[in-house]
């Protein structure tokens, strides 16, 4: 057996097959077409609504808006209402993310790393709220929140919205624990490391893209969240979520309006998502939210 | 410092979030349970009584509503089952600019429902731009926003249900052992065959998982059918809300709270009795 | 059954060239090994053949039929993987018969033909568990079964024995040696175990970075290598230049070598292939001394290098360090074609 003279080229005989048959490019093309119509194609209207001018209009049948103006823009900016919605929602977002995280780390811990019985019970249990839909927790806990006169207040669509985002917490911390191997917490704590500091400077660190994946997570749920807050906090907690849909749900629909709430809805959230890109992978989103 | 037992250690960490979990979500939901009995009702001091479920049970609206839900429950799941599958299929494969897909594909993950709802406003009710497209061409859309069938809800909540599905599933598919699918196909077995007989049953905790969480998702839904669904009927949801913040008639908001949560008991138990079998033969992730 | 040969197959992952162009052939129920370190491209040549990895260029047949083009399901062949693949939501026997059923064998055939695939590896008791109610071992021998229940042409095994504990892969290295005797099916085996290798194999090909080395029977091969590659990877050896001194090739200890025609500047000698003798003037000095039960190992210094020495363990009396030794060769050492490289 030798290796043939000069490395003689052969040319691709016979059919080549991949495992799959179809064609990366039509793949490209098709998923293409299919962004633009189900993403691209809603973002430019949105836009253009958001940019209609108010003097001429955008009546049927014209498919574009005949003029563009700034004046929803000013106007919705000028008023207090929607940026006060904006830091409203900021600031609960915030709320709800160092509650979340606070209430979240130890137990995570204790079921990532700690044998005990029932700790599948435990862990059906944390995963519980995601099983009933958050109507019922919210409309649930009203009754509780009138006795203790939380309906209506900031803290009580805090407390709320951490119901919801306490599982996702959760079961994304204790994978990425689970994620770090038992021997390194070990050698460290053979190195003369108490259990803080073990968890300073091994566990934070090693496991650091999963926990800021769920801080962003839980950042995103809260920002996004409706249901809970209405119910809870509207009308007197107004977040942009609440304002949109007083714009939709009311008898006259204010369509301009509801764009600019849009794109200052979605402006934040799509920002901390292409940055954050790399830390959001799809397995520890799909450890949050996959799998009961 | 003595060492504490690994049992008090991990009950003490499992203190703040189970503990919160508990008072917040596990107490009002048994409040709930008793309160749709007439137990501790809020605004009722009847004692144990069966009367609201007979008031939820004897209305027709109310029936419908919960006929409704489950309608909402079950059509955006399947139709996103059928479009998440062959998606997630499709996304493993490698081809130019997967990377910028799989990213873009998450995006709807993160936008509010009530924003889907707003975008299906703008595209598909009377006037909207999908009719002012096709006019010139002589074709007329039939009503999709507040229709009979809540083909508006339902596209919303597809629109919002897909990226999670294709998610979990691609999830599930990916960490299928590769080696298992290749041994597959020196077997004999070709793509197709492969597809069906290795690939979806191993992916299959995966895909139930999907499936449960978006019809639970549907069972509860609010905003979407509140904003794009017909008058009537209303879904379950929207009488609980407006039973317990304009009527006060806590005793039948708990008694529908109790019925909603019970449909997604009996779902979750189905989805336990699929993935047994699967988690028994090592299937299960 | 049938025979293999590769043509020209050549195989790059983007700038990084796996396997180099080569030409291989394996005969009619031969027992052919590719060995080699990690990295040298021959599990991917063998991913090749079955079709799951595609070669760049080049010419793969199988009992004559070309393959190339074919997809995995359409070239007959049985691979068994390291990692053994064993479906885990499918029973042994389904596991096993998966493949007759993809080929649309009658149920009542395919049952007997399962049957007698799970005898074949003993494993008949175990045809309604699951896998990972199996050991390692039985896995891997489920693994095999399903491989060859087709009857395929050409039989393909990834490291199978590597997953396994010391004791449990010398009895399945003989179990699977039989077991090739008996069926006399093609096969390719691919392992970086030179031990494995010389158990089971016809022939083996000893592989780096992509090209073929050496090939050769395994006696041969161990006896008489002619790189210093293929004696160094195939267990122990002392590589030693041979000084030369009035038309004399000498040793390294001053003996002079026999029959030295050759000009080759290097040999390679077995530490088993040293005579050792306790002598207070003998040009060596024993530096370490290990003894491993069945044999002692001696680390020799001379004045300018140190060889490794072998001895049987039985009855041996030890030398110790410090010791002074004189040297001899027990066999006619075999020089190397090839040099330093």
């Amino acid at each position: 057996m030798s290796q043939s003279a000069e490395g003689v080229q052969i040319a691709k005989a016979g059919p080549r097959h991949g495992l799959v048959a179809a064609d990366g490019r039509w793949i490209t093309m098709g998923l293409g077409v299919a962004t633009l119509l189900t993403l691209g194609l809603p973002l430019i209207v949105t836009a253009l609504w958001s940019l209609m001018n108010p003097a001429s209009g955008w009546f049927a049948p014209d498919i574009l808006p005949p003029s563009l103006a700034r004046a929803h823009w000013r106007e919705a900016l000028s008023d207090r209402t929607i940026p006060g919605a904006f830091l409203t929602s900021l600031l609960i977002g915030v709320c709800v993310t160092v509650l979340t995280a606070v209430l979240a780390l130890p137990p995570a811990y204790a079921l990532a790393k700690l044998p005990f019985r029932a700790k599948r019970a435990v862990e059906l249990f944390v995963l519980a709220p995601l099983i009933v839909p958050g109507i019922i927790v919210a409309v649930g806990i009203g009754s509780l929140f009138f006795r203790l006169g939380l309906v209506y207040t900031i803290p009580g669509v805090i407390l709320v919205q951490t119901i919801g985002t306490l599982p996702f917490m959760i079961r994304i911390l204790a994978a990425t624990i689970e994620g770090v191997p038992d021997d390194i917490l070990h050698a460290a704590r053979s190195l003369g490391a108490g259990p803080l500091q073990v968890a300073r400077h091994i566990l934070v660190p090693v496991a650091g893209p999963g926990f800021l994946a769920g801080g962003l997570l839980t950042f995103i749920s809260s920002f996004e969240e409706f249901e809970k807050t209405f119910i809870i906090g509207a009308p007197f907690v107004q977040t942009l979520p609440v304002i949109l849909w007083t714009y939709l749900g009311g008898r006259v629909i204010v369509f301009p309006t509801a764009a600019v709430v849009t794109f200052l809805l979605l402006a934040p959230m799509l920002l901390i998502f292409f940055l954050a890109e790399r830390v959001l992978r799809d397995d520890v989103l799909a450890a949050g939210m996959g799998k009961v | 410092m003595t060492r504490l037992s690994v049992p008090m250690t991990a009950a003490i960490l499992l203190l703040p979030g189970a503990g919160y979990l508990a008072l917040l979500f596990g107490l009002p939901l048994v409040l709930a349970v008793l309160a749709s009995f007439g137990v501790l009702t809020r605004g009722y001091d009847g004692g144990p009584t069966l009367a609201f479920y007979a008031e939820l049970f004897g209305t027709r609206a109310y029936v419908d509503g919960l006929v409704f839900s489950t309608y909402l429950a079950l059509v955006p799941t399947a139709v996103s089952l059928m479009i998440s599958v062959p998606l997630a299929v499709l996304l493993a494969q490698s081809f130019p600019g997967r990377r910028l897909f799989t990213a873009l594909n998450k995006v709807p993950l993160v936008v509010p429902g009530i924003v889907a709802a707003f975008i299906v406003m703008t595209l598909f009710d009377r006037g909207g731009t999908a009719a002012r497209v096709l006019a010139p061409l002589g074709l007329d859309l039939p009503k999709l926003v507040r229709d009979d069938w809540a083909i508006g809800a339902v596209m919303a909540t597809v629109w919002k249900t897909v990226p999670f599905m294709t998610l979990i599933v691609g999830g599930a598919m990916a960490s299928i052992n590769r080696d298992v699918v290749l041994a597959a196909r020196t077997l004999g077995a070709g793509p197709v065959a492969t597809f069906w007989q290795i690939q979806i049953p191993l992916a299959l905790p995966g895909i139930t998982a999907a499936t449960l969480l978006s019809f639970i998702g549907g069972m509860g839904a609010f905003a979407v059918p509140n904003l794009l669904g017909p008058v009537y009927p209303l879904p379950l949801s929207v009488h609980m809300y407006v039973n317990a913040f304009e009527r006060a008639n806590w005793g039948l908001v708990a008694a529908m709270g109790t019925t909603l949560s019970a449909i997604s008991c009996v779902v979750l138990l189905a989805y336990y009795r699929v993935t047994r079998g699967l988690r028994a033969a090592g299937g299960a992730r | 059954m049938a025979e293999l040969s590769l043509t020209s197959i050549r195989k790059t992952f983007g700038d990084a060239t796996a396997v180099e162009t080569l030409d291989l052939s394996i005969a009619n129920g031969e027992f052919l090994t590719l060995l080699g370190p990690s990295g040298c491209g021959k599990t991917t040549i063998l991913r090749m053949i079955a079709g799951i990895a595609m070669p760049d260029a080049g010419e793969i047949r199988i009992g004559g039929r070309r393959v190339d083009g074919l997809p995995p399901e359409g070239r007959n062949v049985g691979l068994v993987f390291q990692s053994y693949a064993l479906f885990p939501h499918m029973t042994v026997a389904a596991n096993v018969g998966f493949g007759l059923k993809m080929r649309k064998v009658p149920r009542r055939e395919a049952e007997d033909r399962i049957a007698a695939a799970l005898d074949l590896v003993d494993l008949g008791r175990f045809a309604a568990r699951y896998p990972r109610e199996l050991s390692g071992g039985q896995q891997q021998r489920v693994a095999l079964a399903r491989a060859l229940v087709t009857e395929p042409d050409l039989l393909l095994l990834d490291e199978p024995l590597s997953n396994l504990d010391a004791k449990l892969r010398d009895q399945l290295r003989e179990d699977l040696r039989r077991l090739q005797e008996r069926l006399r099916v093609t096969t390719l085996y691919v392992t970086h175990d030179q031990s494995e290798a010389m158990a089971l194999s016809d022939r083996i090909l000893v592989m780096r970075a992509g090209r073929i080395v050496e090939e050769g029977a395994p006696e041969a091969l161990y006896r008489r290598p002619r790189t210093r590659f293929a004696a160094e990877f195939l267990g122990q050896t002392n590589v030693v230049r041979l000084i030369r001194r009035d038309g004399m090739a000498m040793l390294p200890w001053g003996e002079a070598m026999p029959d030295a025609q050759s000009d080759s500047a290097y040999v390679s000698i077995r530490p088993e292939d040293i005579a050792l003798r306790p002598d207070p003037h003998g040009p060596g000095r024993i530096t370490a001394c290990t003894f491993l039960g069945p044999t002692v190992e001696y680390r020799v210094e001379l004045a300018e290098r140190s060889l490794r020495v072998r001895q049987t363990g039985s009855g041996t009396v030890l030398l110790t360090e410090g010791t002074g030794v004189a040297l001899s060769l027990l066999v006619t050492p075999h020089p190397l074609a090839e040099g330093m490289a």
